[in-house]
């Protein structure tokens, strides 16, 4: 078949040895700006950028898209022992991630992140293999009023996402939607709130946001608690010998989590625009929802650290198919990668993998074996990782501040997005003391402006009419399937036997 | 490696910003005029990483330092923030340094119509204009308009809708010049990046969008997206036989510029230096090989005459921009 | 401290709501305009906060859950504005020095060799790290010191 035909031309380019160590190196490389938070794959790509001039395309390409999907894999790791997202699509394992750490599970944490990160990378590439023209098809529909429609769904999600005190909640969301208005604005290009700040146009980004709040915020409050005091001195609970591995009973639970958390994080990935972040915080919310026990979220339920990193590693390799099929870019780092096809002299485009076929299909193999490499690294890594967070929290909690501060300025070199991040840490160490939610306040801050400005683009093409949302085939099916889910998913739980 | 030598460099560098920032800035007066260039030069990227200004900047460094035009280090500095408000804030501020210098980008114009800048594009020093960024007028591929005549006729019975990026950008200005010139009007929708914009021509959102050549390339070439006009003085040969603006009737006189500047009231000595050094750097094989790989328009003015390209493009955006209220 | 917290958003969000009715509610082709939502948003969280007040007002205080370390974490969280404050005076190395050795000897007082090496290793390596590896931008700092 031509399918295997080309994958097996994929495989024997891709493991040519140089092809291996540069896709070892950007393996390396990616786990490493993954997980320096604030320092993100876009960051970390454009700066070998110019490493691989007058390299090979095919090493290239294989090196880069690996710094891509591994930084998915690393940013996780600070997101579970230090409540402290690596990057903006590892937010959503925080929830759930720091929780089983602070219980003494570090270990079967880690393991399992890594083992959802490789689920969700392996299925995504399964799915461009397979499907990716099919797929190509869904990014094509993909107009102003679907990412409307995209964006509805996902503020249904906040709903779950607003936790116990629903009055709280409401604040915390509606706080996120005002920041998300600040910056230029998208439509009539007046500035809103930026107070003549030329910082402010571009609005206020995610990460200062995301490593204040949930970074910042969780160490001023251990410190209040006293944590630097107590006993052992360090965080984490661990012990090598035991509890290393997870129990069988994480994988039976989880099983479905990663099926689901793997297909919508890629479908979501396909999507340009809308990316990892979103599909990581919706596969968290989607688990939140179907679970049994949806008491036991933001405690540390296994269940709501697989899904998003299911989805946040499926959702990379999602952003490859738009990439490849239509020469789109989906994310800032795709846009870097886009920009490197350029200048390696290739032209992407709808006609790039049957006039470059080695190029597109060395690359696809090499994420299958990417993403294996990544799994034996991460847990093999894990004990080092864990060392590191075993330092006395005395010590640990300013090393933490400095990384902190040092990486959100390195992004931008900004001054002003330093100082949001601070801000954002006091405000978070409220918000977790009084019980609001900086889950809800994230999410509202990323599907806010996309809402906005989806609906607004939406407004100013049908001329006012609501009625396009029912004229575009692909709008009618999102809200056929919105519907079906809201209809169906109460009777499956209600379905679904207590034990 | 170039890895391992950059590496050094920056190390040395370190040692040398040292020394260099001990002595007083001023010591640029007219006794060092003669031997200009004698010293390491800064170069200023006001953007991060990876985007169009810093590989333009790399590329010309590496020309620079290939061809040994110029004889000393060349140390390149990203200062990313604010729209290139930060990089360029701080040429500003090394005013009389002819060991300073940085590229511009559409928003060295665009940036101080929208914030409180202390500097305006005119009061640096001019080297040259080298390129400009010029758009593509697209159509879906299976749309019945052929050519830039019909696209016209159409809009002139129905108003189109046109989508380009930002609000604040040629993507707007170009438009709506060509609108005003063949008297018909059309709805503007603003996009973020050119991932959403594409993909809303491709769903048949929009009648038409503006842009980046190098961004739609492949897509004009598998027939998803047909070329009307473009908006440039010629239009490059990846385009193939698509006809300007201009050949088709319409002067629209505005587009973003690719150039490189001096901080404010540097010797004249300096500037002419490097008048005639970029002289020599738009003829060598590496430079035309990035216009032809960028897709960009060659667009060549030296010294005053980019000021007053400067000042009649920011002009232009200004008044249009403030008849449709972006700015005050 | 729960009311004052509430009583600060609500501050802050009635500012918001200030500035988004200098926003024009419409556009001026009759569309939804840039200070539509900012409206609606400001509105909302004026509305959201004096509801949460009043509901905390009727509860009584929560003042039994508010005992803890304050002053570790105020003086920790003065030190890390500190810190960003320093970072564009002194440059990055030098103020990620001083705040490490500020820090170090408020958490972990006593230890003066483990907090000397430490506050003077890990930045230095930060530094490399970012400075030569990652090639990213750390703080250049004003004054003239060798860094």
């Amino acid at each position: 078949m031509d399918l295997f035909a080309n994958l097996w031309m994929g495989l024997s380019i891709a493991l040519t040895p140089m092809n291996v160590l540069y896709l070892l190196a950007g393996a390396m490389i990616g786990m490493i700006v993954g997980i320096i938070p604030g320092f993100g794959p876009s960051a970390g790509l454009a700066i070998l950028l110019p490493v691989t001039f007058g390299m090979d395309p095919v090493g290239a390409v294989v090196m880069l898209a690996a710094i891509y999907y591994a930084s998915m894999y690393g940013g996780t790791i600070t997101s579970i022992l230090l409540n402290t997202p690596g990057e903006s699509a590892t937010v959503a394992s925080t929830f759930d991630g720091y929780p089983l750490a602070r219980q003494g599970r570090a270990g079967p944490a880690l393991v399992m992140q890594a083992v959802a990160s490789f689920v969700g990378g392996t299925v995504g590439v399964v799915l461009i293999t397979l499907l990716a023209p099919l797929f190509a098809l869904l990014a094509r529909n993909f107009g102003p009023p679907e990412y409307f429609l995209l964006a509805m769904m996902g503020m249904l999600l906040l709903v779950v996402m607003v936790g116990g005190n629903w009055r709280l909640g409401v604040i915390s969301a509606l706080i996120g939607f005002a920041l998300g208005t600040v910056g230029v604005d998208l439509e009539t290009g007046q500035q809103r709130f930026t107070f003549g700040s030329a910082e402010l146009i571009g609005g206020i980004d995610f990460i200062p946001v995301a490593i204040g709040l949930f970074g910042l915020g969780e160490l001023y409050f251990s410190l209040w608690q006293g944590l630097h005091l107590s006993r052992t001195g360090s965080i984490v609970d661990y012990h090598r010998e035991r509890r290393f591995w997870p129990e069988a009973r994480d994988f039976i639970e989880t099983r479905m989590t990663l099926v689901r958390g793997s297909l919508l994080g890629f479908v979501v990935g396909v999507i340009p625009g809308a990316g990892a972040t979103i599909a990581s915080l919706m596969s968290y919310s989607i688990e939140k929802s179907v679970s049994r026990e949806p008491e036991r979220f933001g405690k540390g339920a296994m269940a709501g650290l697989v899904g998003p990193e299911a989805a946040n590693n499926a959702a990379s390799a999602g952003a490859m198919v738009p990439l490849l099929t239509l020469g789109i870019p989906g994310s800032a780092s795709t846009a870097v990668l886009l920009a490197a096809f350029l200048l390696w002299g290739l032209r992407p485009g709808p006609l790039l993998m049957s006039q470059n076929p080695e190029f597109a299909w060395g690359l696809i193999a090499s994420m299958y074996l990417g993403n294996i490499a990544l799994l034996a690294l991460n847990i093999f890594a894990i004990p080092l990782f864990v060392w590191m967070v075993k330092t006395p929290y005395r010590i640990l909690a300013p090393a933490v501040i400095l990384v902190c501060t040092i990486g959100t300025y390195s992004v931008n070199g900004s001054i002003v997005e330093t100082w949001l991040m601070f801000v954002a840490g006091i405000f978070g160490f409220f918000m977790k003391m009084f019980g609001f939610s900086p889950a809800a306040l994230v999410l509202a801050l990323v599907l806010g402006k996309l809402a906005e400005e989806a609906l607004r683009q939406t407004l100013t093409i049908s001329r006012g009419s609501f009625m396009i949302f029912l004229e575009r085939p692909t709008s009618l099916w999102i809200i056929g399937i919105t519907a079906a889910v809201l209809l169906v998913a109460p009777l499956l739980r209600r379905a679904q036997p207590r034990d | 490696m170039n890895r391992v030598s950059s590496m050094l460099k920056s190390a040395l560098a370190a040692g040398a910003l040292a020394a260099a920032l001990a002595l007083p800035v001023a010591s640029a007066g007219p006794a060092d005029a003669q031997d200009y260039p004698s010293k390491r030069l800064e170069w200023t990227i006001a953007f991060g990483p990876g985007g169009g200004n810093d590989i333009m900047s790399r590329t010309l460094i590496d020309i620079l330092q290939k061809h040994k035009l110029y004889p000393e280090n060349i140390v390149a500095e990203n200062r990313a923030g604010g729209s290139g408000a930060v990089g360029w804030g701080y040429v500003f501020g090394k005013k009389g340094d002819p060991y300073q210098i940085s590229s511009t980008s559409g928003s060295f114009v665009t940036t101080p119509l929208q914030a409180d800048t202390p500097w305006k594009p005119t009061d640096f020093t001019p080297i040259a204009l080298l390129a400009s960024d010029d758009l593509v007028l697209l159509v879906k591929g299976d749309s019945e308009i052929e050519t830039v005549q019909q696209f016209i006729e159409a809009a002139k019975k129905k108003p189109p809708t046109i989508g380009g990026i930002g609000a604040v950008n040629v993507d707007f200005i170009i438009p709506k010049i060509l609108s005003k010139q063949a008297g018909f009007d059309f709805d503007y929708v603003s996009f973020n990046a050119a991932g959403e914009l594409n993909t809303a021509l491709l769903s048949n959102s929009l009648d038409a969008i503006m842009a980046n050549p190098g961004e739609v390339l492949g897509l004009i070439e598998s027939k998803d997206m047909r070329p009307l006009a473009y908006s440039g003085e010629t239009t490059p040969p990846a385009l193939g036989d698509v006809p300007t603006l201009k050949e088709a009737g319409y002067e629209i006189g505005v587009s973003l510029p690719r150039g490189l500047i001096l901080p404010p009231d540097v010797p004249k000595e300096a500037q002419d230096w490097w008048i005639e050094t970029i002289k020599k750097v738009v003829e060598t094989p590496e430079w035309k090989d990035y216009l032809e790989k960028q897709i960009l328009t060659e667009n060549i003015r030296y010294g005053e005459d980019f000021r007053t390209f400067l000042k009649t493009t920011q002009d232009r955006f200004a008044e249009i921009l403030r008849e449709q209220g972006a700015i005050k | 401290m729960k009311r004052v917290f509430i009583l600060a958003i609500l501050a802050l969000a009635l500012g918001y709501t200030y500035f988004a009715f200098e926003l024009s509610f419409l556009s001026s082709t009759g569309r939804l305009g840039p200070g539509f939502f900012p409206r609606v948003i400001g509105l909302g969280l004026i509305a959201s906060c004096l509801y949460a007040l009043a509901v905390e007002w009727r509860s009584g205080g929560t003042e039994a859950q508010e005992r803890g370390l304050w002053g570790v974490a105020v003086r920790t969280a003065l030190l890390s504005g500190l810190f960003v404050a320093l970072l564009n005076v002194l440059g990055g190395l030098v103020a990620m020095i001083v705040f490490m050795l500020a820090a170090l000897f408020m958490l972990n007082p006593g230890r003066v060799l483990q907090n000397l090496a430490v506050a003077f290793l890990l930045p230095i390596g930060i530094y490399v790290l970012f400075e030569f590896w990652l090639n990213a931008g750390i703080p250049q700092g004003m004054l003239p010191l060798p860094v």
